[in-house]
């Protein structure tokens, strides 16, 4: 950081503690002895993290957020990807048009598409909740698949899958033998990247539960209206221990700044 | 290579946008059940005449302008100083302004409870020193809402303005710098307008997202602070009024579009000039 | 001659653009022939209907004497290298030098050995467990013209393929392609826009230009009797003078000579010198000639040649030998 820039280096401070703060605020709660959110914390106690790991609706939460998260992941995958390879590389019609169609998800509010779902398939088709779920937060990572993995289409050489024609491979051959292992890093990346936002969702989820499946983002909020004891706190910790395992994993692999396109260090 | 059956693979993602994405949406939209266009027609009218509701839309509208403008205030010097720094530690400032995107917002907002809360750091710290007799009341205020959408959204803005700024030349600087021109100047004359397109897409998605955020005024604004997004939510879930629902999702849809409509609009005449 | 290829009144169509115009074109078996041109002139189009990548908008391609128009490139059987080199980046030298051989269903150890045998024909036996990313632009040369060359092609096509290496590492990949060639015996068809490599490596030339043939045949017919003026410019031709009865001849630079007298054979030309240049070899001299046209004339003189001390402002007489002066057609 350059002390030359006094203003430029003060507001990147106050930028950081904003940012970063309040994460370790939580995480110094989380280890309170005491019953209520209080700083600074009464004595030292892993009694919360006791508490969270069995709290059974956080349990169930947590393992149902999973799996539609890891559903939703491969499903917007299996979706994006063929689209994204017809969208560079077909001849499709009104090309813009279908890639502005795949991105539009990302700019109709969450909340919005989570009411239309709700009102639409849960209660007009009478669908469960899991189903709608599923559909909503695919339909919502189907952007990160088409935008992320199109970058990495964009990148390759378009020559490579000629040279593999020319020398004897079919076009599918092509395809599985050149291309998509030339994809690798940005499906990884958009898998992540989905993973991560389905299994933080909110705006979409919070009008799709129901009492057998309920997300654990969801299941947080409500426990915090209604109680304001530290086992949410305790909980954030754990999933921020994830969430920090996670990114480790993306810089050891892809690199972490690059997931998150246009920055290529 | 160019075929005309790959163009096929479209379709099944295109299946699932229209059945699970664009026909509900438009069908809430226009034709919830049992409402007719005309009863949401008539809800919106009310909204944007009504004292408390037009309250609430222009709580939205402002509290989004001002994260926006503190996001940009705050967000271009970190990308500036990280894209132009040599330092081994901008790598890791750099992935730490990034690593709260990964992080759920429900755990980001959270720590503004423990923050602002009256049992909190902020008012015990005041105690302790002496400057207040009582904890002041920071939370389920309008303050507490911008603090914590700019927590959410700074990555954000950081990261558009970051590659922006990592595009211009760096030798464009020095040439400038070599001309006469000062580091201020540099920066105003040539950083900042080379950048501009990547400031108004920052400017852009965040306003579409503090304008449209749940959590955090769920959380931090409570009854008293409402706004667009936690009225939708009452119309939906407390109160099953489809036609007050489908007027305030239009709202919110709108303004979401009107902003973005104006960002491509300025990003195209700043490319033509 | 054996025929290896022929274009049969081919055209393409790219909307309203015609890259190719009705060609003809007939490629030997075991030569090399380059298709030479300024870009856009139809050489690469004319390449990538050959190799498959592109079907023509009318005519035929025939490839061993079978029509071949529509068959798609996987089932040519050619080899070709990219501009690009289009080397697959995640596979080692040896990986991408035996992938066309794995999908002909090669046994393991008859690969590696054709992997191992290809790539010492290039020099690179020693970075057969390499990735593409380590090499030099020079050694992914290599890999891709092994890797083209590792499947026997009926044709080796090779897309301007020394344009992305520096200059002396291009003279000398041109030698060494010219011993592949002849170690392989492959018919070679060569894109390039360097009339330099052209001459140096064809057997027959090819000029191209908006999608038409100028002209072709071996370097030694063609140099020296340009079809035409466009030709003639393409081959580093100045000087174009038209005479009165209208035609036009030109003559290169180094062929003008500085004289004291005019001489009846052969081209006579007077002016005053504008510039000259000294380069090494040579000195470069520009002269307004005095035709009334303006026209610039330059000639090349060697530094040795005390003849030529002229200044600029002197009046020099200029003259060329009839037999270096090119009457063109047009």
């Amino acid at each position: 950081m350059s002390t030359r820039r006094p203003v430029a280096a003060t507001l990147a401070v106050a930028g950081y503690v904003i940012m970063i703060v309040p994460i370790l605020f939580v995480v110094a709660t989380s280890f309170t002895g005491g019953s209520t959110l209080r700083f600074p914390p009464e004595g030292l106690s892993l009694r919360w993290f006791d508490a969270a790991v069995h709290h059974t609706p956080f349990i169930t939460a947590m393992v149902s957020s999973l799996q539609l998260a890891a559903l939703a992941t491969v499903l917007a995958l299996l979706l994006g990807i063929p689209a994204t390879l017809a969208i560079h590389r077909g001849r499709l019609p009104g090309k813009g048009l279908v890639e502005g169609l795949f991105l539009s998800p990302l700019i109709v509010p969450e909340l919005v598409v989570g009411l239309a779902l709700f009102q639409q398939l849960m209660i007009g088709l009478r669908l469960d909740n899991f189903t709608v779920l599923l559909i909503g937060h695919t339909v919502l990572m189907l952007p990160y698949a088409v935008r992320v993995t199109g970058a990495s289409l964009a990148l390759a050489d378009p020559f490579v899958e000629e040279a593999a024609r020319g020398l004897g491979a079919s076009p599918l051959r092509a395809f599985f033998t050149v291309t998509l292992p030339l994809l690798r890093p940005g499906i990884f990346s958009a898998a992540l990247l989905s993973f991560v936002t389905s299994f933080n969702n909110v705006p979409l989820s919070l009008l799709l539960q129901s009492r057998d499946f309920r997300t654990l983002p969801v299941t947080m909020l409500d426990y915090v209206q209604q109680s304001y004891d530290p086992m949410v706190a305790a909980t954030s910790t754990i999933i921020l221990a994830g969430t920090v395992l996670v990114a480790v994993v993306a810089e050891r692999t892809v690199g972490f700044a690059r997931i998150f396109g246009g920055i290529n260090r | 290579m160019i075929s005309r059956r790959t163009g096929l693979l479209v379709l099944p993602g295109l299946a699932l946008l229209l059945a699970g994405f664009l026909v509900p949406s438009a069908a809430m939209l226009l034709a919830p059940p049992g409402v007719s266009p005309a009863d949401i027609l008539a809800r919106l009218g009310q909204m944007l005449t009504d004292p408390y509701d037009l309250a609430i839309i222009w709580r939205t509208v402002r509290l989004g302008l001002i994260v926006t403008l503190i996001c940009l205030v705050l967000g271009f010097p970190i990308a500036y100083l990280l894209a132009r720094s040599t330092s081994r530690w901008s790598g890791v400032l750099l992935a730490l302004a990034i690593f709260p995107l990964l992080l759920s917002n429900v755990v980001r907002t959270f720590g503004w409870l423990v923050v602002l809360g009256s049992n909190g750091a902020i008012g015990q710290l005041l105690l302790a020193l002496g400057l207040v007799d009582q904890a002041p009341q920071l939370l389920y205020t309008e303050l507490a809402i911008v603090l914590g959408l700019t927590q959410l959204f700074l990555p954000l803005a950081i990261i558009s303005c970051y590659s922006a700024v990592a595009q211009v030349d760096p030798g464009l600087d020095d040439a400038a710098r070599g001309l006469g021109a000062s580091r201020t100047r540099t920066f105003w004359g040539i950083v900042a307008p080379l950048s501009a397109p990547g400031i108004v897409v920052a400017a852009t998605l965040v306003f579409a997202g503090s304008a449209t955020a749940y959590t955090t005024p769920y959380l931090l604004g409570g009854s008293s602070q409402r706004m667009l997004s936690t009225q939708l939510f009452s119309y939906s879930s407390v109160s099953i009024d489809w036609a007050a629902a489908s007027a305030t999702a239009l709202i919110m849809t709108v303004l979401v579009f009107v902003v973005s409509g104006l960002s491509s609009l300025a990003a195209r005449r700043g490319r033509t000039s | 001659m054996t025929v290896a290829a022929e274009f049969q009144q081919v055209t393409q169509r790219f909307g309203d653009f015609t890259a190719v115009d009705a060609i003809d074109l007939t490629i030997p078996a075991g030569q090399l022939t380059t298709l030479l041109g300024p870009s856009g002139c139809g050489k690469t189009t004319s390449l990538r209907m050959l190799a498959g990548y592109s079907t023509p908008t009318s005519g035929r391609i025939l490839i061993d004497g079978v029509d071949s128009t529509r068959t798609p490139p996987e089932r040519r059987g050619l080899g070709m290298v990219f501009q690009s080199y289009a080397l697959f980046p995640h596979l080692t030298v040896a990986e991408n030098v035996g992938y066309g051989l794995k999908l002909r269903k090669m046994p393991a150890a008859e690969r590696k050995r054709v992997v191992a045998e290809t790539l010492d024909l290039v020099g690179l036996g020693h970075l057969a467990a390499s990735r593409p990313r380590k090499l030099s632009g020079g050694q992914q040369q290599r890999v891709a013209l092994a890797r083209a060359i590792a499947i026997r092609p009926k044709l080796l096509l090779l897309d301007e393929p020394l344009s992305n290496l520096d200059a002396r590492l291009r003279v000398h990949m041109r030698a060494e392609l010219r011993r592949i060639q002849a170690e392989t015996g492959l018919t070679v068809v060569l894109v390039t826009h360097d009339q330099d490599e052209a001459l140096e490596l064809s057997d027959q030339m090819v000029v191209m230009r908006e999608g038409r043939i100028l002209q072709q045949g071996a370097p030694v017919d063609v140099f020296p009797a340009p079809a035409n003026r466009l030709v003639a410019e393409f081959l580093g031709y100045e000087n174009f003078v038209t005479s009165a009865d209208g035609t036009l001849r030109t003559v290169r630079p180094e062929h003008l000579n500085v004289v004291s007298e005019p001489t009846t054979a052969g081209l006579t030309l007077e002016g005053v010198v504008v510039d000259v240049a000294f380069r090494g070899v040579d000195r470069l001299v520009t002269v307004d000639a005095d035709d009334g046209l303006g026209r610039t004339v330059r000639l090349t003189a060697d530094v040795r040649d005390g003849a030529v001390t002229a200044r600029p402002g002197d009046r020099i007489l200029l003259s060329a030998d009839q037999a270096h002066v090119v009457t063109l057609a047009g």
